[in-house]
């Protein structure tokens, strides 16, 4: 698969051109790209001449007319192409071009195979291969519920927080929910894009883009200036579960584009997990037939996912601590709880980002934890409830139910307040 | 001389202006002009003027009679200049006096058969025209309860214009006493009920702004220990009321949102008498006085519909400039329900007033102003169809519409919001429990009193007066909260619980609880239970 490196300035600008051309995900231009070099391709599209044929490409007559049409369709877009100019400015203004073969190529798109991206439009600071190398994707509904959006940030949080990067796309919801989590702990997010990435959408995401280019990457087949289309998020799908190790889906309804992604996750034999939600809850339908009928695992918290991946991921030498700065220093070996520090409050405010300092139950005061333990497991109670069975009066229950809430014991819920998933 | 002043006020929004009005009578050809930019309603007074003097058995002067108002630049408007320039023609005529009218101002409208009508407005005019150094002035037997409200002025409640000239000529009236009652602020009480109680004001005055609900009414007075089962609610309404802060509140139909608004006017402080006065000139320009006029100590309560537009919400009209809700609601509350359904246009309106406390109409030659310092309370469905994001036969509505309903409410306005709460339907439970909880009004009205005291002394020295009018990098330099007393505040932005912004409001609240409890400065109790207040919404 390696391609001669003297070739690559040519070879980086057909491919530049070819995703100008060609939808991603194209099974015929996948299928000549494995037997023809890019500039070869792009010659005899320009030409309009059938390029040779090879196994599995126009070597029947059905494949030779299949190749034909393909060709007209490619062809339809040539007035469009810029020139090698226009593409190389295109590269300007942080954006840059990531092509099968670069350093920073992730090889694990090699498992798309005939529907492997041409190449990869990259806006962003971070580095692709590496930050895939341990990674997530964390994708669920747009419509996420408070439940849904909230699991989702702490998820990604806690995993960015152990050195996992997060790879998710733009929508609203539950992907917008993952990459705050990651941008919050300070840690590697890469939204995979259905249009160019220097076309914010949906639009009201334009500063979340600003920011995850600013710790993270954007990404996206499509050349720059492209706009969405309903389709290309389908095809997107695909990347977003091959870029990353594993992929979670945390509320998906019925009919929800998560369990395309899902399904690619599946057929490329990726860990597919997802984190169950309220059994009434039709947002959570999705999570649950998958879990029922495709075998994806059940997963609560980031321990779980990292127990799934760790041994199917890279080696333990790109742990936490065991690799240079990349990594956001983690609060321990994964899976093992956060550990204990001083009582809340106690004089250590602003004690720094991504620090992890949870105060564990033993250190909160008396009228604090009496409240905690009024607070149900099961559904939710109202603050008076909790005050009544704390004993404890309604300022005293206001501000300890804030304080819990803070440190992320508690949460609110439809019904009032309910405990956390630690 | 055949030339006779007299004085009137001229009203722009709540603020008066004495207009002097003089009348000459020449030779001339027969007829009456009137200069000095009149409107249409006072260009009409020269008919109207006519027929109320010769149908008061007054002699019309066949002669030419030029009326004048001046400061001529000054737009008037209104039909209240009728009695001032009806009493100026019969001065320069010699029927009346001149010496008895020079020190009177007089203000309101003639019927074509003599007699004095009410107008709005009375209150400021007066207010003017005490400032301007007028001890008496002359109104409507009907407007008279409302123009003695103003300290220290005299008032002549005449109720004709025969009545007001044989009152300035000395002259008894048909039952040999007085020809017009003339009293004084001590005097109010007893003619104020004796004027109030045949006060009919005229259908058109009294016809009343939609929406406006009198707190005041005693035989069903809202209390706030009426809202069981929803005690975050209670707490955030008293917070409200105690630093000023706007409110917004999130829930299903019959959690009790509109219920809890209402509530609000009861634990505000009563108004002093300078903030009454404002008010009650507010209501006194925009008609909505109730007939039984006395100074408004209750803050008002506003809740327009929807579907109000935007003059209806900031003010303004062609013609006389009328003062909208945001003004009626001045030192009250304005509640905003169903407030996504409000025009986009409407709901950005409010972003001045909450600014600047005033709302400015400018209009060809004036600008209007209005003051407009009002609680902000707005309420909302989470999604249009109201049905609770649920499982399938639920809530109907796309991801889009439901991210639309409420992004339809503004950022720069939902900034100005401190306090957000939820309100989720009351279970059984929570109702029986929440009766340890509930407090009246009276008492958390106190707390209030208090902690408003507490935060006005703190801020003396400041623009400021309440904890909600403290902006944002005035708190982060001067008024920091105990330190160390942030930590779950910090921890749950680490989290991405909450903004930068976000938090800066936590700070701004916990304020105003500290003030509540008495503390000197917010600890670490006090910023937990704001922080409580602001995570109280599910995200």
């Amino acid at each position: 698969m390696s391609r001669g490196m003297a070739r690559l300035g040519e070879e980086k600008l057909a491919r530049a051109a070819l995703t100008y051309l060609a939808e991603p995900g194209d099974p015929a231009l996948g299928a000549l790209l494995e037997i023809c070099e890019p500039a070869e391709v792009l010659a005899a599209i320009k030409a309009n001449m059938l390029p040779g044929t090879g196994p599995g490409c126009g070597d029947s007559p059905a494949g030779r007319a299949a190749l034909d049409r393909a060709l007209g369709r490619w062809r339809v877009r040539l007035p469009t192409l810029p020139d090698d100019g226009g593409i190389a400015n295109a590269c300007r203004e942080g954006i840059r071009l990531t092509c099968p073969g670069d350093p920073e190529w992730p090889d694990v798109l090699d498992q798309l195979r005939q529907a492997r991206p041409y190449a990869l439009w990259l806006r962003g600071n971070a580095d692709l291969r590496f930050a895939c190398s341990r990674s997530v994707s964390v994708v669920g509904s747009r419509a996420a519920t408070g439940y849904g959006g909230h699991v989702a940030g702490e998820l990604a949080a806690d995993l960015a927080e152990r050195g996992w990067a997060i790879v998710s796309g733009g929508a609203y919801g539950i992907d917008a929910a993952a990459h705050r989590g990651a941008l919050a702990a300070e840690g590697i997010t890469i939204a995979v894009m259905a249009c160019g990435v220097d076309y914010p959408y949906p639009s009201g995401h334009a500063d979340l883009f600003q920011a995850i280019a600013a710790q993270g990457l954007v990404i996206s087949e499509w050349p720059p200036g492209c706009h969405p289309a309903r389709m290309r998020f389908l095809v997107r799908n695909r990347t977003i579960a091959a870029l990353a190790c594993g992929t979670v889906i945390v509320e998906a309804g019925e009919r929800s584009g998560a369990l395309n992604t899902a399904r690619h996750a599946a057929d490329l034999g990726k860990p597919l997990m997802a984190v169950p939600g309220p059994v009434t809850s039709a947002q959570s339908a999705g999570c649950h037939r998958i879990i029922r009928e495709w075998g994806a695992t059940c997963v609560t918290r980031a321990a779980d996912v990292i127990e799934m991946l760790s041994p199917l991921s890279v080696p333990d030498a790109l742990a936490p601590g065991g690799l240079g700065p990349v990594f956001t220093p983690g609060s321990g070996p994964p899976g093992s709880g956060p550990p204990g520090s001083g009582p809340p409050g106690c004089g250590q405010a602003g004690s720094g980002a991504g620090s992890g300092s949870v105060p564990s139950r033993d250190d909160l005061d008396a009228d604090t934890a009496r409240v905690l333990d009024a607070i149900p497991t099961r559904g939710g109670a109202g603050t008076s409830t909790i005050a009544v069975g704390a004993g404890v009066d309604l300022d005293t229950v206001l501000r300890c139910l804030g304080r819990l809430a803070g440190y992320g014991f508690i949460e609110r819920c439809d019904r009032g307040w309910r405990l956390r998933r630690p | 001389m055949p030339l006779a002043r007299t004085y009137s006020v001229a009203l722009i929004g709540v603020n008066g202006q004495v207009v002097e009005v003089e009348a000459d009578i020449a030779n001339g050809l027969v007829g009456m002009i009137l200069v000095g930019l009149p409107d249409t309603a006072l260009r009409e007074a020269r008919d109207r003027i006519r027929a109320a003097i010769v149908n008061s058995g007054e002699e019309w002067p066949q002669r030419r009679i030029t009326v004048g108002l001046s400061p001529a630049s000054l737009p008037k408007r209104g039909s209240w200049f009728d009695l001032a320039i009806a009493i100026g023609i019969l001065a320069a005529a010699g029927k009346v006096p001149r010496a008895a009218v020079a020190a009177i101002m007089f203000f309101g409208e003639l019927g074509l058969d003599g007699r004095l009508r009410p107008v709005r407005g009375v209150l400021p005019a007066v207010a003017a025209a005490m400032d301007a150094g007028f001890g008496r002035v002359m109104v409507a037997e009907q407007n008279a309860a409302e123009a003695v409200l103003v300290p220290g002025v005299r008032v002549i409640a005449a109720s004709s214009l025969t009545a007001a000239a044989d009152w300035l000529r000395g002259l008894p009236g048909p039952d040999g006493g007085p020809a017009a009652a003339e009293f004084d602020g001590s005097q109010e009480l007893s003619h104020a009920r004796a004027t109030g109680a045949q006060a009919a004001i005229g259908g058109e005055v009294s016809g009343g702004r939609a929406g406006r609900v009198s707190a005041s009414d005693a035989a069903m007075a809202p209390d706030l220990s009426e809202l069981l089962g929803q005690s975050m609610a209670r707490r955030a309404a008293e917070v409200c009321a105690a630093g000023g802060h706007h409110l917004s509140l999130l829930g299903p139909p019959g959690a009790g949102k509109t219920m809890l608004a209402e509530r609000i006017p009861t634990i505000l402080p009563r108004l002093d008498t300078a903030a009454a006065l404002e008010v009650t000139a507010i209501h006194s320009v925009a008609g909505t006085l109730p007939p039984q006029v006395s100074l408004l100590t209750d803050p008002p309560f506003l809740a327009p519909h929807h579907t109000a537009t935007k003059a209806a919400i900031v003010g303004g009209g062609s013609g006389i400039i009328l003062p909208g809700s945001a003004s009626l609601a001045h030192r009250g509350v304005l509640f905003l329900d169903e407030a996504p359904e409000f025009a986009k246009d409407v709901l950005d309106a409010l972003r001045q007033p909450l600014e600047a406390g005033e709302v400015v109409v400018a209009r060809l030659g004036v600008m209007t102003r209005f003051p407009a310092r009002f609680t902000l309370v707005l309420a909302a469905n989470p999604c249009p169809c109201a049905k609770m994001a649920g499982p399938k036969e639920g809530c109907s509505c796309s991801p889009a519409t439901r991210r639309r309903y409420l992004g339809r409410i503004s950022g720069p306005l939902l900034d100005r919001v401190d306090v957000k709460i939820e309100l989720e339907p009351v279970g059984r439970r929570e109702l029986l429990s929440d009766r340890a909880f509930a407090e009246s009004s009276r008492t958390v009205a106190l707390r209030v009193v208090q902690a408003r005291d507490r935060a006005a002394h703190r801020l003396r020295g400041t623009p400021w007066h309440l904890n909600a009018e403290v902006p944002g990098s005035e708190l982060r330099r001067t008024w920091s909260p105990a330190p160390g007393s942030l930590a779950a505040v910090e921890r749950s932005l680490e989290r991405g619980q909450i903004s930068a912004r976000g938090v800066v409001k936590v700070i701004r609240v916990a304020w105003t609880i500290a003030d509540l409890v008495g503390r000197a400065r917010p600890t670490r109790d006090d910023c937990d239970a704001a922080l409580g207040l602001w995570l109280g919404v599910r995200r």
